[in-house]
């Protein structure tokens, strides 16, 4: 269970201080995939990089702080301070770029015995590897391969492998399908599901495609201008959204069939207008396990 | 069977730009309105007052022909060149030290070039890499910055003010070198080849300086953009050590070019040579060379430029044939 507690994340710039994150309280269970979702700049990567403990200047936690409720592999509590420890041990990472997030000079192989959290002996390590990978769908023969004799889907494979060789308790996702085409990008998100029931660990997944998150993860928090709007449950998020941004995001997902849209140029028919939208900070629960940001909605209110 | 294509395919096109050089060689002088025969009968006719006559004349423009391979129509002369040169490396004797062949005084002289600037070179190249690397890799740290402008004040001096200062401050000022140093030849003894060593160190200092602030500039250029790349902030992320980063990660993907240069380079020695080697009186291809220029001694010129020429493919032909190795996107492809 990872708790936040009115956690605020700032960069520091010159002497200007930016908020990214400010102000979110949640309790994120064990053993569920909850998606983030929010326009660009609404803080989701700063709160992801804060959870993965990856605080560097000019970014720092100014208040608040995160509780991440579990053990690392020496079994002293994780913290923010000694996270890095826990890096592909107990919390691991898929990043965004799968395409070129692999050394191009380094055989996939020896990429997955070149960090501290691996055992000394680079043979087993390599058995066990092989035949994790073959699980997830991949033949031997990855293991000796250059990344660029893989395909985006195998690539994405194996950052899935690397990311769940471990099986950490904690999976950090940013965008992990975005770089694909539709149909690899179901496989991928079909493992990663699978691969989660498996090990019933934690994972967040970062996306902008409003139909991953129906259709993958069990909880949604939706973000924006740095703060939490909204958090609950999938399917109640889904079929009952409460605030208005919510409910843009949910409206902005194109349905086959619905040809409403089209000779409409987009900012006319709201869909990413500039708009803003009315956020407090703290929640409040309007149905069991549903929150909602605590100013009332200033909805479709133009700036 | 890949690999064997690959080779033949590299030595094909090594074998094509040697033969394209050795034409181009062969052709230019030709193209000029001068004739080096006519020149040197000229000469020996002004010192001999005019006194020699026509047939003299005749007969010694007969055998120069021979002598230079310049009788014949041009085809003909272009397929001896070709079979003197390539078969035997032979270039004819020296005007300046006739009549000692010139293949004879280049074969003399490359040890020593190729020892010196091979040397520099490589020592130059593997420092700047290493000053770079770090200087690059910890950019944003203040302390990088003060190796990065080590390559900054260096670059940009001419190589011949370095040189010059160098001999200047080591040899004259405080005179820990010999200001003319002298290189025994012959039989090498533990005692000459000291020598040798000791007297090599200052051109030798002064190569490794100028080649040293190129190197660490484009190395640091290329680990900084390398620092940026996707797969070393993913490294960062799994808790690779800086160590591993800098080096498995940064340095084997910007080595890459720098491997290219480092080719190029050596391939250039000989351009380094001129100026070397007549600054600290370094017998090598470079003192013959400025002499031959300076006496119109064509045939040592020719043999200069034909090394040279072979000397620039042969370090493009190791550069295709090492590059595989270090990059496998080439490898496979």
């Amino acid at each position: 269970m990872i708790r936040l507690n009115d956690l605020k994340i700032s960069y520091r710039i010159g002497s200007r201080v930016i908020d990214a994150v400010d102000g979110v309280s949640l309790t994120i269970p064990e053993g569920c995939i909850v998606g983030i979702a929010g326009e660009s700049g609404s803080g989701k990567s700063t709160l992801m990089k804060a959870i993965y403990g990856d605080i560097q200047a000019p970014m720092y936690i100014s208040r608040g702080s995160i509780d991440y409720g579990f053990n690392g592999s020496d079994g002293r509590p994780v913290t923010t301070a000694n996270i890095r420890d826990e890096w592909f041990k107990t919390i691991s990472y898929v990043p965004q770029s799968s395409m070129n997030s692999l050394n191009p000079v380094v055989r996939i192989g020896k990429q997955f015995t070149d960090f501290p959290g691996t055992d000394r002996d680079k043979k087993r390590v390599l058995d066990r590897a092989t035949a994790f990978l073959g699980k997830l769908g991949l033949p031997p023969e990855v293991m000796t391969s250059y990344p660029h004799q893989l395909s985006g889907g195998m690539r994405q494979r194996v950052m899935i492998g690397l990311a769940t060789f471990f099986q950490p308790g904690l999976i950090i996702a940013d965008e992990p399908t975005t770089a694909l085409d539709v149909v690899v990008q179901k496989e991928i998100l079909m493992l990663l599901m699978e691969l989660q029931e498996e090990m019933n660990n934690t994972i967040l997944v970062v996306s902008h495609d409003m139909g991953v998150h129906f259709q993958v993860t069990h909880k949604m928090l939706i973000m924006y201008a740095g703060k939490v709007v909204e958090y609950g449950d999938t399917d109640s998020v889904f079929a009952d959204p409460q605030h208005a941004y919510t409910k843009m995001l949910i409206d902005s997902l194109p349905t086959i069939g619905d040809d409403s849209m089209r000779g409409v140029i987009a900012s006319t028919a709201g869909a990413g207008g500039d708009r803003a939208f009315g956020v407090g900070t703290g929640l409040v629960e309007v149905k069991p396990n549903h929150f909602v940001s605590l100013a009332k909605e200033t909805a479709g209110v133009p700036a | 069977m890949g690999v064997l294509r690959y080779v033949a395919k590299r030595l094909g096109l090594y074998l094509a730009v040697l033969f394209i050089g050795l034409t181009i060689t062969f052709m230019l002088p030709r193209l000029m309105p001068i004739n080096p025969v006519d020149g040197y009968i000229g000469q020996l006719q002004s010192r001999a007052n005019g006194t020699l006559t026509s047939e003299a004349i005749a007969e010694m423009r007969t055998n120069l022909e021979q002598l230079y391979g310049l009788n014949g129509d041009i085809f003909t002369q272009y397929v001896s060149y070709l079979k003197r040169v390539v078969l035997q490396f032979d270039f004819g004797p020296s005007f300046t030290y006739y009549p000692q062949p010139v293949s004879a005084m280049i074969l003399n002289a490359l040890p020593w070039t190729l020892g010196l600037l091979l040397t520099a070179t490589f020592i130059a190249w593997v420092l700047g890499n290493m000053v770079g690397l770090v200087a690059g890799y910890f950019h944003k740290k203040r302390a990088a910055s003060v190796l990065e402008f080590l390559g900054i004040l260096l670059y940009p001096i001419p190589y011949y003010i370095l040189a010059v200062t160098v001999l200047l401050l080591l040899a004259y000022i405080f005179p820990i070198f010999p200001l003319s140093p002298t290189f025994p030849v012959g039989q090498m003894t533990p005692e000459k080849i000291g020598m040798i060593f000791y007297n090599s160190l200052l051109p030798g200092i002064t190569l490794v300086l100028a080649g040293f602030g190129w190197n660490i500039l484009s190395m640091k250029a290329l680990a900084v953009a390398t620092t940026e790349e996707p797969y070393v902030t993913y490294a960062r992320l799994k808790g690779a050590s800086n160590w591993t980063r800098m080096t498995r990660y940064v340095f084997r993907n910007a080595l890459l070019p720098q491997v290219t240069a480092l080719a190029l380079s050596l391939g250039m020695v000989f351009n380094g040579a001129l100026l070397t080697e007549m600054i600290f009186s370094y017998p090598g291809i470079g003192l013959i060379m400025r002499t031959a220029a300076t006496g119109g001694d064509y045939n040592v010129l020719y043999g200069a430029i034909t090394l040279s020429i072979i000397a620039v493919a042969t370090a493009g032909l190791v550069i295709d044939l090492i590059y595989p190795l270090l990059d496998p996107r080439i490898r496979h492809k």
